[in-house]
């Protein structure tokens, strides 16, 4: 690079950042936000919603196919689970303050505006003008207050701790005060990753019960909620009167379909017009038909890990064998088995959808090599010179033959295994309780995890030492996440998160496979027709295509 | 006969309440189901909330009371997976796995009953052996490959028949006037599952009906008739066709319960929303109240035929319920 060159950039970027700045205190101006807490503030990065007011009466049903059963406890945001799955319904049904969405992470969604004192002991949301629930009740603050009360599901517990008490300020105007600072509110009370920001009616909820919500929700989102046969379909019907648009297509029906075969089979007669998790075997069947189109939608990372490495007489406790394990993968032809080749290997094991995250394409991290013979030399060096037998190889449910040729690579550099095929719940038990679950310490197990909440929530899930499905537990990945913990300083802990991730890799805890597209098949009944379709899918950290009142179809026959 | 019904009555209770009890014990040694629902991760203090919720932190003897006081209220308690009420979700789903149900059974008495008759009648010629093939294949071709050969064909290729569901007819239980309307409406979308659930029950149905009639068409009395010159059109019609269907039905009362209870293949392929799905949904995810309220309505429907068999057949022949 030149030096003018430079001095352009550089002015180019300071011209930008002055646009940006004035734009910021323009907008804030226009919508009248008048400061709620008194202080100083952290700057949060919360993009403003995307009001679509011009838009015609809904149209047509948009039948979409999950991959397992469904669960009606999804369409209560009290009882959230950590599934992503979930959202898929709190996104049709539900409204939470600020969530994901297209334009950006975390986006204004009922609040307009949201305030974090600096010291992380308060923050302040105020809510839009006007909203209501499904049955024309207004939504207000008690209903905010409410639910943060009497929510029971993830994260509840911390939520609970931290909380010193709720101070309505006036219908629109909500601020929490916290015992101590809690740094990660705004992440976690963002709609991706909790259900305690999706707001609940509080006088329906009183009025019906657990069971009566479950079994006929209400909301402020998009969709109001008809019908359900409990485990096999719900159906919803637009509200017209969603405050940032009205929903494009007029009905909504989600059916639980487990059988690939039968959600292409669905696809193909015309009977749904979305079918979730179309990876794998049937993939080249949707590639090939010219009436269906597809969507990569990249997720997150498949990995392996060594539960009870760090045993001394585990043979993966040698990080040359953990090494030579990473060497012996073919990732490229694992990419065009399992996904015909739209997969890209990667090189760290955490989705790089989360801002957080080192990027595993070269850039951070190098892309993981493939390299039989120096697989061998590295073993040669270890107590394993020619290889040796460990108990189980146990992939991710149900991809079954991706654990085969991982194992057929393995035996190639001497390291033998017999694979261990488990039911989708059962490996999640096993996952669930960290090394406890695997018994032995010869057992290299293949998962894949789109956890939102950034990187840090899927390194504290896995790679430190008192979280129950602990797999990694390293005496200095724990001294950088105690640092990380107890630091009030965003970029240091960014550091911090950053440092323990390359840890990871380069040590081969963690050996990444390839970045895994989890392929969403479209039928032609879908608007617009081509390639506009891929609009849908430009929310982040989103393994279903959110927000759902965007989508359009053709109108029924 | 009154103290025969008493005491077959008391031993299909005594059936009831083992079965249940098994069924109790069973499921617990699958493992955890908290872990199932809390994800990778999940706080401690989530799954205990989970496990309150639940109510399996209480003494499993605690558990076992609780569970059996509800069962004589008519509670089977809330799915663990479902979130809902199994006897809500139970009955909602019961309709349609009769419905499926009863129509495989027809299709299987209707391929089965009059091929194994003809293979009876003409038995070691070509007809014999066309009935043996066509039994053959009903046995050895799994109904989800039936399934889907028939998506493929009839569903995708021709477009003639919808692959998924039962279609829009409801049978709602506090509503009377669904209910004819369910049972005639949607055939379409009965046909493919009902045909490859029952064509696989056809198979043993044909054998069955053969090995009878075969046995009647042997028998002394049947000499006699022939004997008598009776046209042996009437001979089948009137006297072995009667004597042969005894087996023949009471194997298809049994299929048919099977049928209505556990066509899970079927159900999955076509995406029916029957019991089978439930109960297998139940067990992949040690959902304890499903599995057990499944079992005990499968269980109550068998023990209950018995029961009618048992007194029918007490009825019909005292020296049965004499010897008890």
């Amino acid at each position: 690079m030149t030096r003018r060159t430079g001095i352009k950039e550089l002015l180019a970027l300071i011209a930008a950042l002055a646009l940006v700045a004035a734009a910021g205190e323009a907008a804030a101006q226009k919508g009248g936000q008048t400061p709620i807490l008194s202080g100083p503030l952290v700057k949060l990065d919360i993009k403003e919603a995307q009001i679509e007011t011009a838009k015609g009466k809904p149209k047509g049903t948009f039948r979409i196919a999950q991959h397992f059963a469904l669960d009606p406890g999804w369409l209560d945001p009290l009882e959230h689970i950590f599934a992503l799955t979930m959202q898929t319904y709190d996104y049709l049904v539900h409204d939470a303050l600020i969530k994901p969405m297209p334009q950006g992470e975390a986006t204004y969604s009922l609040a307009e505006h949201a305030e974090l004192a600096a010291d992380f002991r308060r923050a302040a949301f105020r809510l839009r003008p006007g909203l209501k629930f499904h049955d024309g009740q207004p939504l207000s603050t008690a209903d905010v207050k409410w639910t943060y009360e009497n929510y029971k599901g993830a994260h509840a517990k911390l939520f609970r701790d931290k909380l010193e008490h709720i101070q309505i300020v006036d219908d629109r105007t909500i601020v929490f005060h916290f015992k101590e600072p809690f740094l990660e509110f705004m992440d976690l009370y963002n709609g991706a990753v909790s259900g305690i920001g999706w707001i609940v009616p509080k006088h329906y909820y009183e009025k019906v019960g657990r069971d009566g919500f479950k079994a006929k929700p209400i909301g402020a989102g998009p969709y109001k909620f008809v019908s359900q046969q409990a485990g096999v379909q719900m159906d919803f019907e637009a509200w017209e009167e969603y405050w940032r648009r009205t929903p494009a297509a007029k009905t909504i029906v989600v059916k639980g379909i487990r059988d690939n075969a039968a959600r292409l089979a669905g696809l193909q007669t015309g009977e749904l017009d979305l079918a979730f998790g179309m990876t794998g075997k049937v993939l080249p069947q949707v590639m090939a038909d010219k009436n269906l189109r597809w969507v990569p939608n990249f997720t997150s990372v498949w990995h392996l890990a060594f539960p009870g490495y760090n045993e001394p007489d585990s043979p993966f406790h040698d990080k040359r064998v953990r090494q030579a394990v990473s060497l012996a993968i073919n990732r490229e032809f694992l990419v065009r088995q399992e996904t015909q080749g739209v997969g890209k290997v990667w090189g760290n094991w955490i989705s790089p959808e989360n801002r957080d995250a080192l990027k595993g394409d070269g850039k951070d991290l190098p892309l993981p090599e493939h390299n039989i013979a120096k697989a061998k030399q590295v073993l040669a060096q270890t107590k394993f010179p020619n290889g040796f037998e460990f108990e189980w190889f146990v992939p991710f449910v149900p991809y079954f033959d991706m654990g085969e040729r991982i194992l057929t690579d393995l035996r190639a550099v001497g390291i033998r295994g017999k694979l261990q095929s488990l039911e989708g719940p059962a490996f999640r038990a096993k996952m669930g309780q960290g090394r406890k679950g695997f018994p032995g310490n010869r057992t290299i197990v293949q998962n894949i995890d789109p956890r939102p909440g950034g990187a840090k929530a899927t390194i504290g899930v896995y790679a430190v030492c008192g979280s129950p499905a602990s797999i990694v537990c390293e005496p200095q990945i724990e001294e950088l996440w105690t640092k990380h913990e107890a630091s009030k300083n965003l970029d240091e802990r960014d550091r911090l998160n950053k440092a323990i991730q390359k840890i990871l890799v380069e040590e081969y805890y963690m050996v990444p496979i390839y970045w895994n597209p989890f392929v969403h098949a479209i039928g032609p009944r879908v608007l617009p027709e081509g390639k506009g379709i891929e609009r849908y899918y430009d929310t982040l950290h989103a393994p279903y295509p959110w927000p759902w009142e965007v989508w359009e179809v053709r109108a029924d026959r | 006969m009154r103290k025969y019904v008493l005491l077959r009555g008391f031993y299909s209770l005594v059936t009831l309440w083992l079965l249940v009890t098994i069924i109790f014990a069973m499921v617990r040694l699958t493992g955890d189901p908290v872990a199932m629902k809390g994800e990778i991760g999940a706080d401690a203090t989530y799954l205990e909330r989970i496990k309150h919720d639940w109510g399996l932190d209480q003494p499993v003897y605690w558990q076992y009371t609780g569970f059996i006081g509800n069962l004589l209220k008519g509670d089977f308690g809330h799915s663990f997976e479902k979130s809902l009420p199994v006897r809500d979700i139970y009955f909602e789903r019961l309709p349609n796995s009769l419905k499926l149900g009863f129509a495989a059974f027809v299709i299987s008495l209707a391929l089965g009953v009059p091929f194994g008759m003809l293979s009876a009648l003409k038995v070691n010629t070509w007809w014999d052996n066309a009935g043996k093939m066509i039994a053959l294949l009903g046995l050895s071709m799994p109904g989800f490959f039936v399934g889907l050969v028939l998506i493929i064909i009839f569903g995708v290729q021709l477009g003639w028949l919808p692959v998924l569901g039962k279609g829009s007819s409801a049978f709602v239980w506090s509503n009377p006037a669904t209910w004819a309307p369910f049972w005639f409406r949607d055939w379409p979308h009965l046909a493919m599952p009902a045909f490859a659930l029952g064509w696989y029950f056809s198979g043993a149905m044909l054998r069955i009906t053969r090995s009878g009639m075969l046995d009647v068409l042997g028998s002394d009395y049947i000499k006699l008739v022939r004997l008598k010159g009776v046209p042996e059109r009437m001979v089948v019609a009137k006297h072995a066709l009667k004597n042969s269907l005894i087996p023949v039905l009471t194997f298809a009362g049994l299929n048919l319960l099977i049928m209505v209870n556990v066509a899970v293949v079927i159900e999955v392929i076509f995406n029916w929303p029957g019991v089978g799905q439930l109960l297998y949904d139940g067990l992949s995810n040690r959902d304890f109240p499903m599995v057990q309220g499944v079992v005990l309505m499968s269980g109550l429907m068998i023990v209950m035929l018995n029961f009618v068999i048992d007194v029918l057949y007490g009825y019909v022949d005292p020296r049965i319920r004499l010897s008890r």
